[in-house]
């Protein structure tokens, strides 16, 4: 997406000289700069976007312009253009926000809640210009904008222009006060502004009395009449003329205009009023002539219909009333000519490498045929830029006999149709693909002949998608494999996505080493194919599936070797992340900030759409290794918040990371109700989806002490994590049995199948006088030594620890008790507490009670 | 089925603009307004059809469903 702005649509219209300065209004706009919203709701040609181009023009204002299309319906595409116009006057402001708009399901107030946030922090006044909202608005983008609207910052000033008024609160803003309207009464010239306008014509005050009443004092029309009016001889017979001429006005006047050009001007009008957007060569295309640039330019001049579409005279638009018009006079005139015209309009894009309006082009020119293979020929690319929904809006152009007969084509629709959601229809269609093209090849049409070698494969993948899509596994891995077994040679993207879906549905199943093989040709294909940021994307995969089975060097080294495909790649930052996750298992924490600040340096275009929340997440995990419990939930919940899925199954819900936060907190009714809203029970059938959760429950009920409850939930996880391999859950689990029956022989278990891999976070919540124990008896353990000291990778250290009293003070200092509470509840007198303390921050390099239960906690001393 | 909709609009339409709005039929009547009518599909057609009027800026005076 952010690749294909269209840029013209950011351009703030240039101003004519000659303008009439309409004071009155821009008195009303500069008001709504104490309102969050100014409306200018208007029918066509009463001169909106003008007047907002004049009042905004003076260089001292900052203006995000945004001229939307019908494309903007799409929300992703709405949002997109709306932040990037915010971009281009408050820089980095949504930097965050964009990349997760490429989620399937992008959280929308989430991430209008950052842009918020962004610029109520910048200093200067924004005006935010949705020109012709009317084009874009509709259900899909109607929540957002209310979000927004409901939150702006004070310098912030949404403008909205419209031919229809927007599906927002009006009525509300109304009553409040908040709301700056400007509507086609308040936009219609008035007797004086008719008579400034009309200025150098030099008609009689009747005339112009005349002129006001007929056009109603509509810009477009009385626009018209200044043309058709320039250098004619009989005024009086041209005013009564229209005055008493009941005809639509615009079609009227548009035809006098016409009559009075040169027919060279006039042929040209009408020829290429089939066009969208104009500019020299296209014209030339169309009408056969070579005088494009320059005709262009003598309608712009004379103010001859046309609106500069990016201030350097190279693209136009006709203004869309004039269009219309003009569009009907051809129907009208030379009906004949119409298909001819798109068609050659088809060919100029065709060959200027632009399929969208190629296509547009073709499909108005009535050649469907056509139209199927430019579609057939830009479903690839568009599907790398997974721009899918483009593909989808050609579907019900093109009739179901010409795709049946195409099956490349009719594959892409397939692909384009799932990329949606869109499930209904895809069994029935895969069927009739596969028997096109068990037929005759003389009875099917193929443009793009590399694809059709692509399509037995393609047909497999897909039908296994849709088995993910029905959660029938066993489906799943079967025509997985079968689309392996037929992929051509070469067809690495083929292999690739087939690969990651049999990897994905053993995944699932929990067969991780299975899953990791799958998904290890998968970016074996991807990575064969130059998809890079998919192999990045999959490493994260492959990374966590490591970390399961207790595998953290292999996982750090499938970051490493992904960050080596090459600098500025899209997931970049995500391998960092990962990087982090690791460093803070082994207590590195320094690296792990290190490679937090990394990713977060290396740019929005180096995150995939998830890197929002699992920055958080891993943040949250630094946090929390800092002792920062209350920092940790909060960057949690903002992770919660920006969440966006992929593919994979969800293993490691965030919401159960909260929980277990909460639980270390003792704020077990919190955690308890985590479990309940998720439906978790001790006696739950488990399964590999879910195993983050029921261990998460299990410390939730041993803090809550239903310990017997928990006791048999540890039994069963263990037997299961044992049986699957995950030995890093193997870990977690034998850790809190140790700590629930002071089990020397579960910890000694863990502590084995941790040491080669360097855990130290791990045994955080171990309480150190079971570590000593084990120390005692096995002193020449420097695994158990290292843990106990804290001292991990070298990150943090105490060099003289503190003795069994001075942990009881200071887990006491902790507390809200006073000095003298604390005497009393160790038994000892004030002066003894005073010796222990000071005893304390001599250790801990401190001088105050806050800064020693800070540190304390930075050295996982309370647990 | 598809239900008949008679819409009157301020100003009278060339018949130019009869193939424009097919099927439905135009004509101008004495007051200066036109009438068009005809069948449209669904809600959805009409509001294509309405946005269309919308975008030539010409004055809506009466949408009706009519009586078959």
């Amino acid at each position: 997406m952010a690749g294909s702005l269209v840029e013209t649509k950011f351009y703030l219209p240039r101003v004519r000289r000659g303008l009439i300065a309409r004071e009155r209004l821009a008195e009303r706009l500069d008001r709504g700069a104490e309102s969050p919203l100014t409306l200018v709701s208007a029918p066509a040609g009463f001169g909106k976007t003008t007047m907002l181009a004049g009042w905004l023009a003076p260089a001292d204002k900052r203006v995000a312009w945004v001229s939307l299309e019908e494309t903007e319906r799409q929300p992703a595409s709405f949002w997109t253009y709306l932040i990037s116009a915010l971009q281009r006057v408050v820089p980095g402001v949504g930097a965050g926000a964009l990349p997760l708009l490429q989620a399937a399901r992008p959280p929308i107030e989430a991430l209008l809640t950052t842009v918020i946030n962004e610029l109520g922090a910048g200093p200067d006044d924004v005006h935010l210009v949705l020109d012709d909202y009317h084009l874009a608005d509709g259900p899909d983008i109607e929540a957002g904008m209310a979000f927004l609207l409901a939150h702006l910052p004070p310098q912030v000033h949404l403008v909205i222009s419209t031919r229809a008024d927007p599906a927002l609160p009006l009525a509300r803003l109304r009553a409040r006060g908040e709301l700056v309207e400007i509507r086609a009464a308040d936009l219609r010239f008035t007797r004086g502004e008719v008579t400034a306008y009309l200025q150098g014509l030099d008609l009689a005050v009747s005339d112009i009395a005349v002129l006001e009443s007929r056009t109603e004092g509509w810009i477009a029309a009385l626009q018209l009449v200044a043309l058709s009016m320039r250098g004619r001889e009989d005024v009086a017979g041209f005013i009564a003329g229209f005055a008493g001429d009941d005809r639509y006005i615009v079609d009227y006047l548009v035809g006098e205009v016409l009559d009075r050009q040169p027919a060279d001007v006039r042929e040209f009008l009408i020829a290429t009023c089939v066009l969208d957007r104009l500019t020299g060569p296209l014209c030339d295309e169309v009408t056969g002539r070579p005088e494009g640039k320059a005709m262009l330019e003598v309608l712009d001049r004379g103010n001859l219909f046309v609106v500069s579409l990016d201030g350097n005279r190279r693209w136009y638009r006709y203004h869309h009333l004039f269009a219309d018009v003009l569009l009907t006079r051809l129907a009208d005139e030379q009906p004949e000519e119409i298909p001819e015209l798109h068609r050659r309009a088809a060919g100029w894009y065709e060959r200027n490498g632009e399929p969208a309006p190629a296509i547009r082009h073709a499909l108005a020119a009535g050649d469907v045929e056509r139209a199927a293979g430019l579609v057939e020929l830009a479903i690839p690319a568009l599907r790398q830029d997974r721009q899918e929904a483009t593909i989808r809006g050609w579907l019900d152009a093109i009739p179901d006999e010409v795709v049946r007969v195409r099956p490349v084509l009719a594959i892409g629709f397939i692909g384009a149709l799932m990329a949606g959601n869109e499930f209904a229809d895809v069994e029935r269609r895969l069927g009739e693909v596969s028997r096109v093209l068990a037929g005759d090849r003389a009875s099917m049409v193929v443009v793009d002949e590399n694809e059709l070698a692509r399509l037995p494969a393609a047909i497999e993948m897909y039908y296994a998608a849709f088995a993910l899509m029905r959660g029938d596994a066993a489906a799943v891995a079967g025509h997985a494999r079968q689309a392996i077994d037929r992929a051509a040679p070469g067809d690495h993207v083929i292999r690739a996505a087939a690969s990651a879906l049999l990897g994905l549905s053993l995944w699932g199943g929990g067969d991780l080493e299975a899953a990791h093989r799958a998904y290890s040709a998968s970016v074996d294909g991807l990575r064969r194919a130059g998809h890079l940021s998919d192999v990045l994307g999959c490493s994260i995969t492959l990374a966590d599936i490591r970390i399961t089975q207790g595998r953290l060097d292999e996982a750090l080294r499938t970051y490493e070797q992904a960050l080596l495909l090459g600098p500025e790649l899209r997931g970049n930052a995500d391998m960092h992340v990962g990087i982090s996750g690791i460093a803070v298992e082994r207590n590195d924490l320094t690296a792990a900030a290190e490679h937090l600040r990394r990713a977060e340096e290396l740019g929005e275009h180096t995150w995939l759409p998830q890197n929002p929340y699992r920055w958080r997440v891993a943040s949250a995990a630094l946090r929390q290794a800092h002792g920062d419990l209350d920092g940790a939930r909060e960057l949690l919940h903002e992770a919660q918040r920006v969440y966006v899925g992929d593919f994979s199954p969800n293993v490691r819900p965030v919401p159960a990371m909260i929980a277990r936060v909460l639980a270390a907190q003792g704020r077990v009714g919190e955690a308890l109700a985590w479990a309940r809203e998720q439906g978790l029970t001790a006696g739950d059938e488990l399964s590999y989806r879910r195993e983050f959760e029921h261990i998460t429950l299990a410390k939730v009920l041993l803090a809550s002490s239903a310990s017997p409850d928990a006791d048999r939930l540890l039994a069963r996880l263990l037997a299961a994590a044992v049986a699957g391999g995950r030995t890093g859950s193997v870990i977690e689990i034998l850790v809190l049995q140790a700590g629930r029956r002071g089990d020397l022989v579960a910890l000694e278990r863990a502590l084995t199948l941790a040491e080669p891999q360097g855990y130290v976070r791990a045994f955080a919540g171990v309480e150190p006088a079971l570590l000593r124990r084990l120390a005692r008896q096995q002193p020449t353990w420097g695994y158990v030594r290292r843990l106990l000291d804290g001292s991990g990778s070298g990150a943090v250290k105490l060099v003289d620890p503190l003795s069994e009293r001075e942990l009881d003070v200071l887990r006491l200092l902790r507390s809200d008790l006073d000095g003298p509470a604390i005497a009393r509840e160790l038994t000892v007198s004030l002066n003894t507490l005073r010796t222990h303390t000071k005893n304390i921050y001599a250790k801990l390099g401190v001088n105050s009670r806050r800064g020693a239960v800070r540190r304390a906690a930075e050295l996982a001393l309370f647990h | 089925m598809s239900d008949r909709y008679e819409i009157r609009l301020q100003g009278h339409l060339g018949s130019r603009w009869a193939a424009r709005f097919a099927p439905m039929t135009l004509t101008r009547l004495a007051d200066g307004s036109t009438r068009l009518e005809g069948p449209v599909v669904d809600q959805a057609a009409l509001h294509g059809l309405l946005g269309a009027l919308r975008d030539l800026g010409l004055p809506l005076i009466s949408v009706h469903r009519s009586q078959q």
